[in-house]
């Protein structure tokens, strides 16, 4: 609990965004540990993943870090940048059953993978600093790591505090190897954890135990005593704890020091028995607690209840789907945006077929001129036939909404509310070449994270 | 309850293979209000194997994923092929599968043999008889599909160690039946089993490998109303006998899915005491929903660990389909059992369950 950085603002520069359309949200942003960056780096607090590091330019990093997968190990180990100017042709035959060899769709304008993830070089001038260091490229050339990982930005952000790049949230088994942002610790005593999940960042105990707390408390005071405390366990605070930032102590009785955030002391549920869980806080006057919470959705937009828990949908009531897609080459570029090739999303959704994929998976329509208060959702132009990006003006194009830049669906055979009939479809469960509900929250498996 | 008790009544059948059986008048402790309570600890597909598989399969297993795509693309012929072509065109045919005739032989288990129940109460040419004889007209189309799809086979197949594993291992599969309206175990003729979801884990011995009576279970009124189905039925001479108009049973598997099994008609035949609950599930499966809940639940590569080509069993599914015709007559599910195992559990059943706060019209901001 030292060097804590205060509150920040949201980040700036989200008014860069093509044609000035959005405008920063006000809301309460994660507090991170300020340790000492090389000249030129930065922390951006961002909407999606929290405090990030950022260059100069405010772009954000990630790293790649190694992942097996079931034919072998993708990725990059500590001190060990692969990715190159190879422009791969084929599959590596990394997911079983499939074998390699085989030509990879739009192989002709395939990028490498240094297009795609720009390096960030150091210069021969340059200074390790903390966990900040250089290493070697077989290229020659030298690079900034952090904690030992080669650092990257994404050719997908476009303003600072864009993640289009990647996520910190915990990806399903079998997904591709993702890059994901780089970032600092998050100022919270050593008791505590940030996880990112659907909803937010989610506050926890240091093991992923859900913190609560209670309208009835006041900063100073709190209301749960005696058979309260049968179901709820405060968070009690170290003697010498102090306050400092959003993180403050109250003494609940003599020599008994209780942990508050943001003015509300905090406790755990008893009878918690998975990790983030949502349960206390369906309990009136309780509530879970986040560092900051996911951006808000497109007005109109729904939370749905289904069998294991909640799912994002749209006005009707009908559940959202994310497309979620890796190709096979060794470098693992995202197939999961309209930059990139359709034919897998086609073949999953449409037998290969664009129009019966538009039935089975049809976008969400943005109404003309609408609008999103943040970068997270954005409506974009598709060109239905291609999948791809629309030119402007170009006829047949649909006005869809995005999140992270990648449009969501619907699915065609889902019948009413919280109906979850196209979870789990593609390759992989959905998690690799496929589609996975929105979900916001799962009280049975991990797929809200 | 019209019956009277016959409490006195012991469960002497039950003994044979049957752990745990006990007098009839323990039975009070567990039987509360003329309630007791069960959780499903073991699910497999009937299916009738002989010892080497040549009797039900005298063509041998089916081929796979792995098998199959070597068939149609052999590595060894010099061709260059496409991703497209090759692992999207396949992966294409298990997300749209179709009809047209099948390219490679589908093994269907043969014989008249079979485990299930007569579901419709005719003896057709198709149908099994017991292993003993004395059981004829038995509906269990869908061991015509599977039986000799490794896979499925016990106790070595992939599904049929995991399914049951990841059953036991995730609440989200948590199947709990609930007897009201008990006077006896032994004899009653009418009471009414309740399914639902259950929210906890399994009660394990010390070894963590055998299911313990005894345990609690908190009935899942919150996501899992609709797995909530009522049968009617009795009990006679200590079998329960019970049938419902439909059932939806969760499954999962390993990697997240949420999924389902959507039952018509079934029926439950289950040998009951105080601790334990064994027998049979039987009905029909609709096949649209059997087929995308393997396909869901299981990917490619788990298929491939037993020669389980998704787009063979769909053709397969809808030429044995033999029940709910559509309008075109076509048949839209398929017979099917499933060899069941519970043990009993005290259910709970939340006095208020909480609905999510968040109101289907708040702002989603989430």
């Amino acid at each position: 609990m030292r060097n804590l950085g205060k509150l920040v603002g949201f980040v700036a520069g989200l008014s860069l965004a093509a044609g000035g359309a959005y405008a920063a949200e006000k809301r309460l942003m994660e507090d991170y540990v300020k340790s000492p960056m090389p000249p030129g780096f930065q922390v951006i607090v961002t909407e999606l993943e929290g405090p990030v590091f950022a260059d100069a330019k405010g772009k954000t990093l990630y790293k790649w870090p190694i992942k097996s997968i079931r034919n072998g190990d993708v990725g990059e180990q500590k001190n060990k940048p692969t990715c190159d100017d190879t422009v791969y042709k084929v599959n590596a035959g990394l997911m079983s059953p499939y074998p390699g060899g085989f030509t990879l769709p739009e192989v002709e304008t395939r990028p490498s993978c240094l297009q795609v993830w720009p390096a960030v070089y150091a210069t021969a001038e340059d200074k390790p600093v903390g966990k900040w260091t250089i290493v070697d490229r077989k290229d020659g050339k030298k690079q900034w790591a952090y904690d030992g990982f080669a650092l990257y930005t994404s050719v997908l952000d476009e303003v600072p505090g864009d993640t289009r790049g990647g996520t910190r949230r915990k990806e399903g088994g079998d997904s591709p190897a993702y890059r994901e942002p780089v970032s600092p610790a998050p100022a919270v005593p050593a008791q505590f954890g940030v996880y990112s999940v659907a909803k937010g960042r989610f506050l926890a105990t240091s093991i992923g135990y859900s913190v609560y707390t209670y309208d009835k408390d006041t900063a100073t005071k709190s209301a749960c005593t005696g058979s309260c405390l049968n179901e709820w366990a405060p968070m009690l605070a170290a003697e010498n704890a102090v306050a400092l930032g959003d993180w403050a102590v109250i003494e609940r009785s003599p020599g008994v020091k209780q942990w508050t955030y943001r003015k509300k002391p905090l406790y755990t549920r008893i009878a918690d028995e998975k990790f983030r869980s949502y349960e206390g806080g369906d309990i009136p006057g309780w509530h879970n607690v986040f560092t900051q919470t996911e951006p808000a959705a497109p007005k109109g937009f729904t939370v749905q209840d289904t069998r294991a828990g909640q799912v994002l949908a749209d006005k009707n009531g009908r559940t959202l789907y994310i497309y979620n897609c890796g190709d096979d080459a060794i470098d693992e570029l995202a197939c999961d945006n309209p930059n990139s090739p359709q034919a897998y999303r086609f073949a999953i959704c449409g037998g290969g077929d664009p129009d019966v994929c538009n039935k089975t998976f049809p976008y969400v329509i943005a109404e003309a001129g609408a609008k999103s208060e943040n970068r997270a959702w954005t409506p974009v132009d598709i060109n239905p036939k291609t999948g791809k990006f629309a030119k402007p003006g170009e006829a047949g194009a649909l006005h869809v909404w995005a999140y992270r830049g990648r449009p969501v669906y619907l699915f065609g055979n889902d019948k009413k509310p919280g109906d979850v009939s196209g979870d789990a479809w593609g390759e992989f469960n959905g998690h690799r070449n496929g589609f996975k509900a929105f979900w916001l929250r799962d009280d049975f498996r991990t797929n809200a994270g | 309850m019209k019956h009277a008790a016959k409490i006195g009544a012991l469960f002497a059948a039950m003994t044979v293979g049957f752990a745990g059986a006990a007098v009839a008048d323990e039975s009070a402790n567990v039987i509360r209000n003329g309630t007791i309570g069960y959780v499903l600890t073991d699910y497999h597909w009937a299916l009738y194997q002989t010892k080497d598989g040549k009797a039900e399969c005298p063509q041998g297993f089916n081929d796979g994923p792995r098998e199959q795509f070597k068939i149609l693309f052999p590595a060894d012929d010099g061709k260059k092929r496409t991703l497209l072509e090759t692992q999207l065109a396949r992966e294409s045919q298990i997300w749209h599968p179709d009809l047209k005739p099948e390219i490679f032989t589908f093994k269907e288990a043969q014989g008249k043999t079979g485990l299930g129940m007569n579901l419709d109460g005719k003896v057709g040419p198709n149908d099994f008889t017991s292993p003993d004889g004395s059981e004829k007209g038995i509906d269990n189309q869908l061991y015509r599909v599977i039986g000799c799809v490794a896979n499925y086979r016990g106790p070595d197949g992939t599904l049929y160690h995991f399914n049951n594993k990841f059953m036991q291992q995730h609440e989200y599969a948590r199947v709990l039946i609930e007897l009201t309206g008990v006077d006896s175990l032994v004899n009653d003729n009418d009471v009414t089993l309740t399914t639902y979801r259950g929210r906890d884990g399994l009660l394990t011995d010390a070894t963590g490998n055998s299911f313990m009576p005894g345990g609690t279970q908190r009935a899942d009124h919150k996501w899992g109303k609709e797995f909530i189905s009522r049968f009617k039925g009795k009990i006679v001479d200590g079998v329960l006998t019970v049938q419902a108009a439909e059932y939806h049973q969760p499954t999962t598997w390993a990697f997240e899915d949420v999924t389902d099994q959507w039952f018509k008609d079934p029926r439950f035949q289950l040998k009951i005491n105080q601790d334990r609950a064994e027998g049979m599930l039987a009905g029909y499966v609709d096949i649209e929903n059997f087929y995308l809940q393997m396909a869901r639940a299981v990917s490619t590569h788990h298929q491939s660990y037993g020669q389980q080509s998704s787009p063979s069993i769909y053709r397969a599914l809808h030429k044995l389909a033999d029940a709910y015709p559509d309008k075109d007559g076509h048949n839209t599910a398929i017979s099917f059992a499933a060899d069941v195992k519970f043990v009993q559990t005290f259910i709970e059943h939340p006095a208020v369950e909480t609905a999510a706060k968040e109101a289907d019209t708040r702002p989603a901001r989430h």
